[in-house]
C-alpha cells in the first residue's frame, strides 16, 4: 500500500518534471530561433537567401556577407560599410558609461556618507531624471547642444548620455553605499584619511558587484540608443545603431538580407561580450559579498 | 588640571536633548568606564570626544586643549568600534597600517610599527590575511592592533566585546586590562555591561537619559550608589530594595520592614549609622546587596552590625559557587547570596544574617541617598 504510494507520487513528479522541462525548451527555441535565422543567414550567399529555406544550413558557406557589412555596404551615399559607425559607437559608450560611472560612485557616497541638509531632495530630483522620457528632453537639449557647440558630434552624444546616466547610476551605488558599515568611513576619518581617500582606498575597492551592475546597464542602454543618436549625431557621426537603421531601410538596389543579418550581428557583439565578460565577476562579486566580511 | 576634561557638554538633535550637560574630568592614565542603558546618550559621548558627533555646547579638553575645533584625525586618539570596522579590502598588516600611511610614516618604519603591535597582541601570523578570514576574537585583535600602533593620547572603545560569545568576552577583558596596566594611556570606554564596567573602570560615570547619574571608582560606585538608578543598575544579581521605616532606637538608629506574616522585622543599622541619627522616624527605601544577606555561617564575622531573621525561603537556585535564595520581604523579592552548601529548601524557614553595615538608604521620593 505504502509503497504504491509512494510509486504513485514519484510518478506524478516525474510528469510535472517532463511537462516543465517541455516547456522550457519550447521557449527556448521559440526565442533561439530568430537568432538561428540571422547567423544561417549571414554566412549564406544572396542567391542561397532566395531560393533556399530560413532554416537551411549554408550550402555554400561564405564570410562575404560580414567584410561587405563591415567594409563595402552602402549607407546612405558612402559605402565604406558600418566599421565606422560601430567605432563611432564605441567613441560614444565607452567614455559615457566611465563618466556616468564615475560620477555616479561620487554622488552615491556623498549622499550616503556626507549627508548635507537636503540630501533627500537632491536624490529624489535625481531619481526623478530617471524616469523623464527621452522624447521630452529632445528639443531643450539640442539647443543645450547646440549653444555649446557639440551638437552632430560624439562629444555631444556623450554629454547626453552622461546626464541620463547619472540617475541611474546615482540610483545604484546610493543603494549600494546605504548599506555600506558608516563605522568604516569613521574608522578612516581618525586614521586620517580625506574624503577621496576614503572613497578610493575604502569605498571603490569594495564597489566590485556594482560597478559591473552599472557598467552592465549602462552600456547595453547607450549601445543600443536610436532616438538620441539619431537626433543629435546625423551623418558621419551617427552610432552603430542608426547606420544600422540606414543601411537596412534603403530602398534603392536588391535588399542583402545576409549583409543586414551580419550588421546587425556585429551591432549586439559588444552588449553580448559585455555580459558574458563582465557577468563572470558580477557573480564572483556576489561570491565574495557572501562570505561574511 | 585634569588629562581629560569634559565641561558641560550638552548635544541637541533638533529640539531633542540628548546630554544635558555632562561634567567629566579624569587623570592621564585613567580607565573611564561610561557605563548605562542602551539610549542614555553614552555612545554618543564618545563620538564627540572623538570627534565624529559635532559639541552642541560646552567644551572638550585633551591634555589642556580645547579640540571641540579639531578633526577626528588631530586630536591624537584611536578608536576601536564595535563592528571593528576593519577595511575589507586591505589585509591585516595594511589595516594596521593605514593610519599611520595616511600620516605619511615612511614604509620601514610602518612595517616595524606593525611588527611590533602584531607581537603584543600575538597576531603575527594573521597579517597576511583579510578581515573575512578571521573570526570574532581575531578581528577583535586586529581593530585593538590598529588603535595601538598610533599610539595616541587617549583610546576610545565602543563597546568592543559585545560581539564576541561569552567566553571569549572574558578574555578579552583581561586582556584589555593587562594592555592598561602595561601602557598606562587613557583609555574611555563604553558598555552597557556593569561587570566590563566594574572589572575594568578606574572611574566609572553611570549615566541615564542624558545625565550623569554618578561618577566615581567602582567600589564608590558599588558601595554607595547616589541613587536608586545606580543601585540597581550595577551589580548582579541587583541590589534588593525594599520598603522599610528608619526610627531611632536604643542601640542607635534601627529600620523595620513589613514581613509576610505581619510582624514588623526590625533591623538595627549599627554603630556605622551615626549619621542617620537624627532623621527621626520616616519612610525609606533599604538597599541591600544579594552578597548582604547571607546565611549565618557565611556571614563575615568582623561585620559588626549583622542582625538575624528567619524568612521564609521561596525558591533556592544554585549556581555552583554560590546559592541564591529568594524570600520576601516588605512583600518584594529579595535575593540572598548564600554558600554553596547552606542547608536551605524552599517552603521552609530559614536563618538569614543581614549585614546591616553594607545597608544604603534612599529617599522613597527623590530616589537618593540618605546619609
Amino acid at each position: 500500500m505504502a509503497a504504491s504510494v509512494a510509486t504513485a507520487a514519484v510518478g506524478t513528479a516525474r510528469f510535472w518534471r517532463v511537462l516543465i522541462y517541455t516547456t522550457l525548451i519550447v521557449f527556448a527555441v521559440m526565442y533561439l530561433l530568430p537568432l538561428w535565422v540571422m547567423v544561417v543567414t549571414s554566412f549564406k550567399t544572396l542567391d542561397e537567401v532566395h531560393d533556399g529555406h530560413m532554416l537551411q544550413l549554408p550550402q555554400n558557406f561564405t564570410t562575404e556577407a560580414w567584410s561587405s557589412a563591415w567594409g563595402t555596404a552602402c549607407i546612405g551615399l558612402t559605402c565604406e560599410g558600418i566599421s565606422g559607425y560601430f567605432w563611432n559607437s564605441i567613441k560614444m559608450a565607452v567614455p559615457a558609461v566611465a563618466i556616468a560611472t564615475m560620477f555616479g560612485a561620487l554622488n552615491g557616497y556623498v549622499l550616503t556618507k556626507w549627508r548635507f541638509p537636503g540630501h533627500k531632495w537632491i536624490f529624489g530630483l535625481m531619481l526623478f531624471g530617471c524616469f523623464i522620457p527621452f522624447q521630452v528632453v529632445l528639443v531643450p537639449m539640442a539647443q543645450v547642444l547646440g549653444r555649446l557647440g557639440i551638437a552632430n558630434s560624439t562629444a555631444g552624444l556623450v554629454l547626453v548620455h552622461v546626464v541620463y546616466g547619472l540617475g541611474f547610476s546615482t540610483l545604484f551605488f546610493r543603494n549600494y553605499y546605504e548599506a555600506f558599515p558608516n563605522e568604516l568611513v569613521r574608522a578612516a576619518m581618525i586614521d586620517g584619511a580625506g574624503f577621496f581617500r576614503i572613497f578610493w582606498r575604502i569605498l571603490l575597492p569594495s564597489s566590485g558587484p556594482i560597478i559591473v551592475v552599472t557598467v552592465i546597464f549602462l552600456f547595453t542602454n547607450i549601445w543600443n540608443d536610436f532616438l538620441f543618436g539619431a537626433s543629435f549625431a546625423a551623418g558621419g557621426s551617427a552610432p552603430m545603431t542608426v547606420a544600422l537603421n540606414n543601411l537596412v531601410s534603403s530602398s534603392t538596389g536588391v535588399k542583402e538580407y545576409n549583409v543586414h543579418m551580419a550588421a546587425a550581428m556585429i551591432a549586439a557583439l559588444p552588449t553580448l561580450l559585455v555580459y558574458v565578460v563582465a557577468g563572470r565577476y558580477f557573480l564572483r562579486g556576489l561570491m565574495a559579498g557572501a562570505v561574511k566580511g | 588640571m585634569a588629562f581629560l576634561e569634559i565641561k558641560n557638554v550638552k548635544k541637541r538633535y533638533g529640539t531633542a536633548d540628548v546630554l544635558k550637560g555632562i561634567d567629566i574630568a579624569v587623570e592621564a592614565g585613567a580607565f573611564l568606564v561610561l557605563v548605562g542603558p542602551s539610549g542614555c546618550g553614552k555612545s554618543t559621548l564618545l563620538n564627540m570626544i572623538a570627534g565624529l558627533d559635532a559639541i552642541s555646547e560646552g567644551e572638550v579638553r585633551i591634555n589642556g586643549a580645547r579640540v571641540n575645533e579639531l578633526h577626528p584625525s588631530k586630536r591624537d586618539i584611536a578608536m576601536v568600534f564595535q563592528s571593528y570596522a576593519l577595511y575589507p579590502n586591505m589585509t591585516v598588516a595594511e589595516n594596521i597600517a593605514f593610519g599611520l600611511e595616511m600620516r605619511g610614516v615612511p614604509k620601514a618604519e610602518r612595517e616595524r610599527a606593525v611588527a611590533e603591535v602584531g607581537k603584543t597582541l600575538q597576531i603575527e601570523h594573521l597579517l597576511k590575511r583579510k578581515p573575512s578570514q578571521l573570526s570574532g576574537g581575531q578581528r577583535q585583535r586586529v581593530a585593538m592592533g590598529r588603535a595601538l600602533v598610533r599610539q595616541p593620547q587617549v583610546f576610545l572603545f565602543d563597546e568592543p566585546l559585545s560581539n564576541l560569545d561569552a567566553k571569549l568576552r572574558v578574555e578579552m577583558r583581561t586582556e584589555i586590562k593587562r594592555l592598561h596596566q602595561a601602557m598606562k594611556t587613557t583609555m574611555v570606554y563604553v558598555t552597557h555591561d556593569q561587570i566590563e564596567a566594574m572589572t575594568l573602570a578606574t572611574e566609572i560615570a553611570v549615566m541615564n537619559a542624558g545625565e550623569i547619574q554618578q561618577l566615581g571608582t567602582p567600589q564608590e560606585i558599588y558601595n554607595r550608589p547616589n541613587n536608586i538608578f545606580v543601585a540597581g543598575f550595577m551589580g548582579s544579581p541587583s541590589m534588593n530594595m525594599m520598603a522599610a521605616t528608619l526610627e531611632d532606637g536604643a542601640g542607635g538608629p534601627a529600620v523595620s520592614l513589613a514581613t509576610a506574616n505581619g510582624h514588623a522585622l526590625r533591623l538595627p543599622l549599627g554603630p556605622a549609622a551615626k549619621a542617620l541619627a537624627g532623621y527621626g522616624k520616616r519612610q525609606v527605601i533599604l538597599g541591600l546587596r544579594p552578597e548582604a544577606i547571607t546565611d549565618p555561617n557565611g556571614a563575615d564575622r568582623s561585620g559588626n552590625s549583622i542582625a538575624r531573621a528567619d524568612c521564609l525561603v521561596e525558591v533556592v537556585e544554585p549556581a555552583g559557587s554560590d546559592t541564591f535564595v529568594v524570600t520576601r520581604l516588605a512583600d518584594k523579592e529579595v535575593i540572598a547570596r548564600m554558600r554553596a552548601d547552606a542547608d536551605v529548601r524552599p517552603g521552609q524557614l530559614a536563618p538569614f544574617a543581614f549585614a546591616m553595615d553594607k545597608a544604603v538608604l534612599f529617599d522613597p521620593e527623590t530616589g537618593k541617598r540618605i546619609g
